[in-house]
């Protein structure tokens, strides 16, 4: 569960003071105590805070606390301020990834981007991805799956898994890494498809510093970063042609080179590639290579879609509710006709669509017990309807082509802080209201001198170095590590 | 004519208030609620039914990924565009396998918005 609060445990006033200013300043919510015994771990879960920041304090305490942090396999990682670093990465032996030094004084930079990779966790927690311990299932297709992983496991085999989407091919790929020799090593995971194809390279194979216009430093790609252990490409069947070239190279000759260098960088990597596409179908399409083919589809393995294995629904949703208890996410229970009517579905979006439904209920209806009527209709169209439901797409189409196209003249930005400047009858909240007046003004500046913030400073009769701070406050700050001076980004759908 | 009825989530209430002035002025949008986490949200998008939702990323309780799917597991989903100030490629990756239809730059807020909102009323004229 994401939460922007960051625990600092810190038992020296003046520092825990400054740090609580900091992350404050820069919107995050902070929760000082100077020992960790002043944590009611009773009351918490681990996914309560986004990152757990640990300075002087007494560690027979922090013992316990750090005990129960890690009880959760995906815990928010520690920032240790730099003199505590080494002590604590020993005495609790911890990944690198899971402690991050912190230098004093404190660089916004450093905390920033700890702070981002610390976003970055609990953003792929929030995808709903569990670290379980593979495939649920009893029919006959899902023990052959888990047959067919236990084969491949132990060996650096590269494997294909293929299956509609939403039917488990990442926890396929992460069972076989789970099971492999390589398991003490990270497990990267790659949506090939959902990365614009022109940044796929350079989030791939990493860039040198000034490789493109942003690239203000190296950055190291998810080959780098999967080093000794899975690299896992999802959707790999969506990957334009020009890259696939390029992942053909790392098979082949276990080498590539980082966007803007000049020489090869080796990795070790074991491949686990998947798609929902039929991949025969692409190559006589033109639109995937068949040598890469060949070279991913070197052990197999299809998982099936939820609807031929119907009989695995109930074993399903049991595990499903019970990993919600387990995450502390609440809890639903479903009548045994919601159980039957969902048997009767046709699952197009498969595991990943019954496990959304799932946590849904648990939000919708905690701790009830759910009958067919209170499903989503599609799930039980005989029942009589309840309330009529019309899509947005489906709605009758109106005549209102020119309206869009006789577009608007943008509105007049001057005209909105205005309005804000008047008192509507109910009353508002005034810190709020004054906050996005100052919002309103500063986006008028950097507008019209064209994102460059010294010169919207300028016209603010600010300090720069003051407006930034502002920028940064109200998150408008580009996150590309300068000021924010880039310019501003169109809109981008997928 | 049809107006694109349109929650918007955000934890940051001053952000809100601004964006609802902002959004005044395009009379394709009708705001009709505000949520400040992914459960109201996910509570909200049932009971209002609305045609677009404009969702921050995180924000206690529940964040926007996560609200995101929740949402487009209701019957006829709405239209959810995530606004960030966070722009990268692994922030779009994210955003784009919950299923969300957008992903928009905070600080060019309402010009991105417009511009979604306008290929949505396309594209029930088109239909």
């Amino acid at each position: 569960m994401p939460e922007s609060r960051v625990l600092v445990i810190e038992a020296d006033a003046a520092r825990a003071d400054n740090l609580r200013a900091i992350l404050e300043f820069v919107d995050f919510r902070a929760n000082v105590v100077e020992d960790a015994s002043q944590i009611a771990i009773a009351e918490h879960r681990q996914q309560d805070w986004l990152a757990v920041l640990v300075g002087d304090t007494d560690l027979a305490s922090l013992d316990e606390f750090i005990a129960w942090l890690r009880r959760d396999r995906r815990h928010p990682p520690l920032i240790v301020v730099q003199a505590k670093h080494e002590l604590l990465m020993q005495r609790y032996d911890l990944d690198p990834s899971a402690c991050l030094p912190l230098d004093m004084p404190v660089r916004y930079g450093q905390l920033s981007d700890h702070l981002k990779r610390a976003s970055l966790l609990q953003m792929e927690r929030d995808l709903g991805a569990r670290p379980g311990s593979g495939p649920t299932g009893n029919s006959a297709v899902m023990r052959r799956v888990r047959k067919l992983i236990e084969q491949v496991a132990a060996f650096d085999t590269t494997v294909l898994v293929t299956g509609e989407s939403g039917t488990g091919k990442e926890v396929v790929a992460r069972a076989i890494h789970e099971r492999s020799a390589r398991r003490e090593h990270p497990f990267v995971a790659v949506n090939c498809g959902a990365i614009p194809s022109e940044l796929l390279e350079s989030e791939l194979f990493g860039h040198e510093k000034g490789a493109f216009t942003g690239a203000i430093t190296a950055r190291r790609g998810r080959f780098e970063m999967a080093d000794g252990g899975t690299l896992f490409l999802d959707e790999i069947g969506d990957m334009p042609l020009s890259m696939q070239v390029k992942i053909l190279r790392v098979l082949q000759e276990r080498s590539f080179e980082r966007v803007g260098a000049n020489r090869s960088s080796h990795c070790d990597v074991r491949i686990i590639a998947a798609t929902h596409r039929n991949l025969e179908d692409a190559i006589i399409k033109g639109t995937f290579r068949e040598d890469l083919y060949y070279r991913l589809n070197v052990f197999p393995i299809e998982t099936p879609p939820l609807r031929e294995r119907a009989e695995d629904l109930p074993l399903l949703i049991d595990d499903l509710i019970r990993n919600q208890e387990q995450a502390g996410h609440g809890s639903v229970r479903l009548a045994p006709d919601a159980v039957n009517a969902l048997r009767h579905y046709h699952w197009p979006g498969n595991v990943r669509e019954l496990s959304n439904l799932i946590e849904r209920l648990a939000v919708l209806h905690p701790h009830a017990v759910v009958d067919a009527a209170s499903l989503p209709r599609r799930y039980c169209p005989d029942l009589p309807a309840g309330d009529a439901v019309t899509s947005f797409r489906d709605a009758a189409p109106a005549p209102i082509a020119a309206d869009v196209t006789t577009a608007h003249a943008q509105p007049d930005p001057a005209a909105s802080t205005t309005t804000l400047a008047v008192l509507p009858p109910e009353g508002l909240n005034l810190k709020d209201h004054i906050e996005a007046i100052e919002l309103a003004l500063i986006r008028q500046a950097l507008a019209s001198s064209g994102g460059v913030v010294a010169h919207a400073a300028k016209l603010l009769n600010t300090r720069r170095t003051t407006l930034v701070e502002k920028l940064r406050k109200y998150g408008l700050t580009r996150d590309d590590g300068e000021d924010g001076e880039a310019a501003v980004g169109a809109a981008v759908a997928f | 004519m049809t107006k694109v009825r349109t929650l918007l989530v955000d934890d940051n209430r001053p952000f809100l208030i601004l964006a609802r002035h902002l959004l005044a002025s395009f009379v394709e949008i009708e705001v009709i609620g505000e949520a400040y986490d992914g459960e109201q949200a996910v509570r909200l998008a049932e009971e209002l039914k609305p045609n677009l939702i404009i969702m921050d990323l995180a924000m206690p309780n529940m964040g926007g990924l996560q609200a995101t799917r929740l949402i487009k597991a209701q019957d006829a989903p709405p239209v959810i565009v995530i606004a960030s100030h966070y722009d990268d490629a692994a922030h779009r990756e994210f955003v784009a396998q919950v299923g969300a239809e957008g992903f928009i730059n905070k600080r060019s807020y309402e010009n991105d918005v417009i511009v979604i909102v306008r290929r949505l009323l396309k594209e029930i004229t088109d239909a």
